[in-house]
Formats: structure tokens, sequence, C-alpha cells
């Protein structure tokens, strides 16, 4: 990746418009995935003790308008009162590593930890956008919350040079928005994580089988069913005042009723269903008798 | 490809054995109440295995990035201590497609400079065991055995193979499982005997190839504090990403709830129908070939008996007339007897097609239900 010419009219250009290439598109949103969230946590958590806070670079995808942050590496850095330094060979060798599997990924910016934007956030901001370059580089700082007064949270940013000469020491941080989005396998992958914050234990056993998730769902949309049923029920003896948009969005959704599930075809489904059932069956035994007809010998 | 790259990985581990010597001259006190937990020489065996929330959330990304054809594997890192092998960490191998000597090397290569790296920033650099990803249960593959056979001989504790079932993650029920090769499989594996004989020897099923330890997740505090934070509606700011709208809505506070599983569409069980079909092919196939190999086998020692036959009879005319009898040991010059094939991959194929057939069972039972809870739902409509 080249490293840009940064000339005060490419950086004034950089300030209004995101990308040098869509000259009339900016960045609007920054999406992260929850891997990136751990590792930064699990990166703060390996922190020596003389660390204030930890950097790393983000890897991802970018389109013309967002952002999508898909995985992160740490990386070395040291600040000290007089000077920041950034293992420049440590990100670059890492960095080749990662693009070793995921060769669509590549580098959009970097974190911290922390919410505190100082100079040497603007210096090591500089040394990213080199690495981004013709691209803006974003920075994302995400809050741990063990400090006092911390709300924990992510925040993201992207930076425009300030000043007459512009300076890798001062720019502005200007704040976008920033979202949590997962894939349906990773959001499975959060349930099973959020669970164990509602057990007791620190540790929870894995796997609920699958017809357990699916009782706990009908477990849910009985109960949802239930709270509608009564708040339906207060409306008509006059207790509460009904929402217009609460009753024409229960209206949409009663509507969409189960018709092709008429009764014809809820017995074909549960025939080739209980079909499959019995199949799979015969399927195991048949195998497991093969196996130990293997071990008979004439 | 599997046998070779297999082999690469193992040649780069690092050798357990020297650091735990080491640890034994240098910190000569340990605490009495430590001493029982901590085993310099890996001797308390692995109850059960720890996944690191971090670790959960990598395999649940690589999994479903990859496509299926080729499985995501990669390295898992952590530490043993009193029964429970903590995983804390994990990184995805790259695909390596051909195997030359040089995609071999290279694989050696970023390995070894990943847990350089890893080790740079204070993470754990021990290798513990690898994961795969696998669709719908059936991860028997011999490249699989081989790895983990090779590890099993060279990590410390053995080292566990985590299974991670990307079909069942992306309906949103993610499940990972850890296995370790069954100590008669290794003592087979050692012996490189798979067939009838070796089968029978070792009582080798395709249930008793492999045994499974439990799996428990772990979320650190820090982790877990946070996710709750997520979790919680928080006040709206407009940059932060606990405000981000979904999340805020939903009344409990909890992240919302996934009705994936009341999905009525039946078209994973017929997926999964149409792979225990293939399987069952592929066992087919198998089987006739192995047949053919027993033929071939039945009539080349056919042929080698005439010949020997033919040879006696020979000989005992040369002597009658006198003459010196050739020798009778060349049979096994002339005649090549093939060695009675290897019936592992069969055994691994049942295996797959047991796998295929207990998801499908599941996933049919399950389907049941949620037929049936749909239908009450529609007639309590009406």
């Amino acid at each position: 990746m080249p490293i840009g010419q940064t000339s005060s009219a490419l950086n004034l250009q950089n300030l209004n418009s995101g990308t040098i290439s869509n000259p009339t598109r900016s960045i609007q949103n920054v999406i992260v995935h929850p891997v990136v969230l751990f590792n930064i946590l699990d990166h703060y958590l390996r922190r020596k003790d003389s660390q204030e806070r930890v950097i790393g670079t983000l890897l991802g995808t970018r389109t013309e308008t967002e952002i999508e942050v898909h995985n992160c590496f740490a990386v070395l850095h040291s600040e000290t009162t007089e000077q920041v330094a950034v293992d420049q060979d440590y990100h670059r060798t890492v960095y080749d590593l990662h693009h070793k599997v995921h060769p669509k990924e590549i580098i959009v910016g970097w974190y911290s930890t922390g919410s505190n934007l100082n100079t040497y956030s603007a210096l090591i901001q500089y040394f990213y956008s080199q690495e981004t370059a013709p691209h803006p580089a974003v920075h994302i700082t995400l809050n741990t919350g063990t400090e006092e007064g911390g709300e924990p949270g992510v925040k993201a940013f992207l930076s425009s040079p300030v000043g007459v000469y512009p300076k890798p020491e001062n720019c502005v941080f200007v704040p976008i928005p920033c979202e949590l989005r997962f894939n349906n396998s990773e959001r499975g992958g959060l349930d099973i994580l959020t669970k164990s914050l509602s057990s007791t234990s620190p540790s929870i056993t894995n796997a609920l089988s699958d017809i357990e998730v699916l009782e706990r769902s009908v477990q849910m949309v009985s109960e949802m069913l239930d709270r509608v049923l009564s708040y339906v029920r207060s409306v008509i003896a006059g207790e509460i005042k009904g929402d217009p948009a609460i009753g024409r969005y229960l209206l949409e959704t009663f509507a969409m009723s189960t018709e092709g599930l008429d009764q014809g075809s809820f017995a074909r489904s549960l025939q080739d269903t209980l079909m499959i059932s019995y199949l799979a069956n015969l399927i195991r035994s048949q195998a497991e008798v093969s196996t130990r007809l293997q071990l008979v010998t004439s | 490809m599997a046998t070779s790259m297999a082999a690469t990985i193992a040649a780069s581990m690092p050798i357990s054995q020297a650091p735990a010597a080491a640890a034994q001259t240098t910190y000569e006190t340990i605490p009495p109440s430590m001493s029982k937990v901590i085993d310099i020489e890996a001797e308390i065996p692995i109850t059960t295995v720890q996944l690191d929330a971090l670790v959960v959330s990598k395999i649940v990304k690589h999994g479903s990035e990859v496509q299926n054809a080729s499985p995501a594997l990669g390295l898992l890192i952590g530490i043993d201590f009193d029964g429970t092998l903590e995983i804390s960490n994990s990184f995805p191998l790259p695909n390596v497609s051909d195997d030359d000597e040089k995609s071999n090397k290279s694989l050696a290569r970023y390995q070894a400079s990943m847990l350089r790296a890893l080790k740079e920033v204070q993470a754990d650099d021990a290798i513990v065991g690898f994961y795969q990803s696998n669709s719908l249960g059936a991860f028997f593959k011999q490249s699989l055995l081989e790895l983990q056979a090779i590890h099993q001989e060279k990590i410390r504790q053995g080292g566990i193979v985590i299974v991670h079932d990307v079909i069942q993650a992306s309906h949103g029920n993610p499940s990972f499982h850890a296995f370790r090769l069954t100590k008669t499989f290794l003592q087979a594996f050692r012996a490189g005997k798979f067939n009838t004989q070796g089968l029978v020897e070792h009582n080798l099923t395709f249930s008793s190839i492999v045994e499974e330890i439990p799996v428990r997740i772990r979320t650190n505090p820090l982790a877990g504090a946070f996710l709750s934070t997520l979790t919680t509606p928080a006040p709206i700011s407009s940059s932060s990403l606990s405000s981000s709208s979904h999340v805020t809505k939903s009344s409990s506070g909890t992240l919302p709830p996934a009705f994936s599983s009341l999905d009525l569409d039946a078209r994973s069980l017929t997926a999964n129908l149409s792979s225990v079909l293939d399987a069952l092919d592929d066992y087919k196939t198998e089987e006739g070939n192995l047949a053919y190999l027993q033929r071939q086998i039945a009539r080349e020692k056919l042929k080698a008996e005439q010949h020997i036959q033919r040879r006696r009879e020979e000989n005992a005319l040369r002597v009658s007339q006198g003459l010196a009898p050739l020798p009778e040991d060349d049979v096994s010059r002339l005649f090549k007897i093939p060695p009675e094939p290897s019936r592992l991959e069969s055994t691994l194929l049942l295996g797959q097609i047991d796998a295929y057939s207990k998801s499908l069972a599941h996933g049919a039972s399950v389907n049941l239900v949620r037929t049936y809870s749909a239908n009450g739902g529609n007639s309590a409509c009406a």
C-alpha cells in the first residue's frame, strides 16, 4: 500500500469528502462485529501494568459509505510523557499473517481503550491514515468501564487535520455513528455468552439442543401473546387508553396468519417429517449393524 | 495433502518437555495449596475444556466465513490447569490448497510467527489443540484424525480438537464439542493397522474412535460486564454502541430475542437428507473398492498357490530325474499379493452417515414440534 503524499490540499479534500476516489461520498457508518469487541477486551486484560491503554489495528471491508470492522489484532506501543512509539514492524508482520487467512480484510483503522483522545492519538491516527491512504482511517475507542466515571461503550471517529499548516500531531476527531452487527451464527454465539451472565456460576456448559431452543422460543411467543391479550382486554374494558399505533401493528401482525398451513398441508408435512425421522433412524441402525459386521471375520 | 500438512504442523510444535523441566528447577517452592493443581509432568488428565468468549466468537466468525468445500481450521491456544483445559485464544490457519513443500513450509512459518506475535502482546502461546468446522455433525475425516493423532503424541496432555457445526450455528444455535482420540484408536493408528484383523483386535467401530470431553464456556468478568451493559438499554446518545436502535427498543433489556428457530422452512432438512444420501453413495463406492481389492487379493493368492503347486510337481519330476530341484521361495517375487486394504475410510464413512442421520432425526423431531405449534397457533387464530 503506497503511503500517500500528504499535502494540505489532499487533507482538505479528506475533510469534506471521505475518499479521493469517490469525492462525493463520505463514510457515514461504522459497523463492528462482536469478535472485535472480545479481542479488544482480551488485549486490555493482558496489558502490562505500565500501560495506560492498549491499541491495535482494525481489519475489515469498506464500501463507499460504510466501514465494516470484521477483525482486529493487538499492536505493541509505548507511551511516555515525551514520546509515543508504535511497533511498525510488528504491525506489518501480523497484518501479513492475517492477510494470508482473510485476504479480503484490509486495514481500516485502529482501536484504543479508554475514551481519551490526545496528541498521541492524533499521531497514531496519522500513522494509520498513511496505512489506509487514500481512504480515511477510522478510530474506535472502547471504554472498558473499569475507570471511575467511564460509561462502557464504543465510539468511532474519523479525523480531519486542523490548523493552517497540517501537522501530524494536530487533528480533529469527528464522531461518526457506530453500530454492532452480527449475522445469524454470531448472534447465536452472543446468545450463549449472554446466557452465562444470567446464571450465577461464572461458566456454563454449552450446547443446548435444538429442541430446547425451540421450547424457549415457543414459550417466549406464548408469553408475548399473553401480554398482548391482557393489554387488549384492558383496552376493551376501558382501563387504559388504546394506542392506535400498537393497534395497527397488532392488526398487521395477526393478519399474517399461517394460511398456507391448512389442514391438508399440515397432514402432508407431518407425514414427510415422520417419514424422514423413520428413515434417519433406520439408516442409523443400519450403519451401526454394518460397523459391527466389519468386526466379524469369517 | 493432509498427512504432510499435519506433519508440518506437528514439526513446528514447540517441545513442551524442556520448559517444564526448567520450571521445576527455577521455582522450587510451589505453595502447598497449589502443589496439587500444578502438574509439571502433565499427569492430571483433562476432564473439562473451557472455552473463552473470545475463542467462541473467533471460531464462529471463522466458521461462518468459509465455504463448505474446505472446513475452517485453526489452532487453539491455552493452558491446562487442574484437569481443566483453559483455551484462551485461537488463530485460524490459512487454507492450503495444494500439497507442495513450499506451502507446507510457509504454513509452518506462519504458525511460528503467529505464536511469536501473540507472545509479544502477552497472550498465551502454547498450542493445546485445534478446531475445525463441519456441517451437520459429520466431522469424521481422515485428515482430522491424522492431525489429532500427531497432536496427541506431540502436545502436552495430548491436545484436543474442538468441532464446531456451521449449519447449526447458522440456525442460531452454535455448538462446540471437544474430542480426543481413544487409546485403542491410537494404538491401531500407531501400528498403522486398519485391516479387518486390526479392527477386530482393537474392537474399533466409528463410535469408539473419539471420546468426548465436556465443554464449558466462560466469559471473563470484563467481557461479561461489557456484554451486560451492551444488553441493558442505555440513555440514548448519538454515537455510542449501546444505543444502537434495535438493542434499546427491546423491552426485556437483553439482546432482542431471536426467533430463527421458529422458521418453518424445511430446506435444512432437505439439505440434510441429501447429505445423508451423498454419504451413503460414498460408502457404497468405498465398499465397491474394498470388494474389488478383496477379489484381487483372492485372485493373486490363487495364482500363487497354483504356481507353487506346479513348481512342486515339476520339482518332484526333476528329483526323480536326478536333477537339483528349483527353488520354491521365489513366489513372493513373482506374485505381488496386495496388502489387505485399510478399512479406516469405510469406518469413517459409516461414522459420517451416522452423524448425518443423527442430526436428521434430530431436525425431524424439532420440525415435528414446530409444525404442531404452528398448527396450534393457526387453529387458535381461526
